[in-house]
């Protein structure tokens, strides 16, 4: 009798997660890991990389790397071996309102959330690629978008254009790889318990905001992210690409 | 960091459960651990089911009844004793043109998948608050849309109406029932090998149209529908409510 509920395996998978030092990019590497892959973990800092290396133990290497610097990153892509899973999490925001709009902000926003997220799913791309049973084995990347690439929110002009673009490039990449077999899809959180997040949360003000404007009342866990991203890497999502998954608590219900 | 798709401890009902989708949900949610009510018009069909469910060790209770008379699922409820996931999936299609569209098909799919939908959603709602700790536990309910509840489709225009009217119900539901910790969401496939699109299917040039259209090149298998609401059911997706789950192979990213 055929199993109708698939397992969540990641047992001989080898996963790019970059943003992996903090918030929702090292708890997806401690997910994906506690399924089986091998996480191959890109970030800046240092000291946050080897404590993920010492807790993770195993299937785990670090790339000390800045994501802008193209060159760099493209060398050290070319050097890994094998890649089937992109989990293109790297990304930031400078909340300001739109008539203050710094340049400088506009331009940090759109070079590590736009640009450098393109060339890094193009060049983990072109690497999946590279593996010739890519057809029947697959692949997926996951974009990680926010529920700010569906709808808008307050001092959130840059952010909201850049994810909404995110949500266009994931839509694109998917109808482009299909024939491939490499399913692309983002997941869209409100906001998540994480370092970058707790720091607004702390104004009152906008943390009651954030907690009237979901209707589940409570703001999601790295947990939630990490487990859906997981879900995606996944075969158990293997009929689903170009879709986004929003864990939102009903933010972008109303 | 991994939440598992675990459903132990939780009874779960599923409508349109002798076969196609509702089958093979209510097996997977056995699967994962729940106790799993079935119902559907025949008997015979719910006999089969059980059977299957018991050969993956799961339990189940099965109730004959057709969904348009609210009377008999009233019924079902008073003998159960406490209710903690819907997947509300019976439903069904009847194509024609537009212009063609007979009174009496339009009228037999707004009754069964709006009204008796709408109907089943409530009375399993006001089943599922009466659990003083549900705020605790949390509910889930999930609605089986479409692809279609997103786009239109040749001769599916009533078929469109009706699931676009469930997307909107869902999201409602949503606003409504988070105070609760009731998600309420819907799965989206596009066509999945089921006995009724292989019907569909002996049309050859329909077939063609419909993988022409899904950037994948194939159908959802049942279980891939039936693995995405096991994971909307259980506190896996703990943070997503008022969503649409595509399963589509990317026919919507287009």
């Amino acid at each position: 009798m055929p199993k109708f509920l698939k397992d969540i395996n990641l047992k001989g998978k080898v996963a790019v997660i970059t943003g992996a030092t903090k918030g929702i990019g090292r708890s997806t590497a401690v997910a994906m890991h506690h399924v089986g892959a091998s996480i191959i973990a890109i970030g800046r800092n240092t000291k946050e990389l080897a404590s993920l290396k010492i807790k993770l133990k195993i299937r785990i290497q670090c790339i000390e790397c800045d994501i802008n610097n193209y060159e760099k990153i493209s060398r050290e892509i070319n050097k890994i071996k094998k890649i089937d899973i992109l989990v293109n999490n790297a990304g930031t925001n400078l909340p300001e309102p739109f008539l203050k709009v710094k340049n400088s902000s506009l331009e940090t926003l759109l070079n590590i959330n736009t640009k450098s997220a393109f060339n890094i799913a193009k060049l983990c791309t072109d690497k999946m690629l590279k593996l010739k049973n890519r057809k029947k084995v697959g692949g997926s990347i996951i974009h990680t978008s926010s529920m700010f690439g569906l709808v808008a929110g307050p001092n959130r002009t840059v952010y909201s254009m850049t994810k909404f673009g995110i949500e266009g490039l994931t839509r694109g990449m998917a109808v482009d790889l299909a024939k491939f077999n490499i399913r692309v899809n983002s997941v869209c959180p409100t906001f998540v318990a994480t370092p970058r997040a707790k720091k607004y949360l702390a104004n009152k003000k906008f943390n009651k905001y954030a907690l009237s404007n979901i209707p589940l009342g409570r703001i999601a866990t790295e947990s939630d992210v990490a487990t859906a991203i997981t879900f995606l890497s996944s075969d158990a999502s293997s009929i689903i690409t170009g879709s986004s998954i929003i864990i939102d608590g009903g933010w972008t219900a109303k | 960091m991994f939440k598992k798709i675990d459903l132990k401890n939780r009874t779960a009902l599923v409508t349109g459960a002798g076969k196609g989708l509702g089958r093979a949900c209510a097996i997977a949610l056995a699967e994962a651990g729940a106790k799993v009510i079935i119902i559907s018009r025949t008997l015979s069909d719910l006999m089969r089911v059980e059977k299957l469910i018991k050969k993956t060790k799961g339990s189940c209770l099965k109730f004959e009844c057709d969904v348009t008379n609210p009377d008999q699922l009233k019924n079902i409820l008073k003998k159960i004793k406490r209710l903690d996931i819907l997947v509300n999936n019976a439903g069904n299609n009847r194509p024609e043109h537009f212009t063609q569209v007979k009174k009496e098909n339009m009228e037999y799919l707004v009754e069964l998948n709006m009204k008796a939908a709408f109907n089943v959603a409530q009375m399993c709602s006001q089943k599922m608050v009466e659990l003083k700790s549900r705020k605790i536990l949390g509910g889930s309910i999930i609605n089986m849309s479409s692809q279609l509840g997103r786009v239109g489709a040749p001769i599916r225009s009533v078929y469109n109406m009706t699931k676009f009217g469930l997307e909107g119900l869902t999201r409602g539901m949503a606003l409504e029932l988070g105070k609760y910790n009731i998600r309420v969401n819907t799965v989206c496939p596009t066509f999945v090998a089921t006995p009724m699109v292989k019907e569909f299917f002996k049309n050859k040039k329909f077939k063609q149209q419909v993988l022409e259209n899904i950037p994948l090149g194939r159908l959802a298998e049942e279980s891939d529908v039936s693995t995405a609401v096991a994971f909307l059911a259980a506190n896996s997706s703990n943070s997503i409510t008022g969503t649409s789950f595509m399963v589509d192979g990317g026919w919507t990213a287009k």
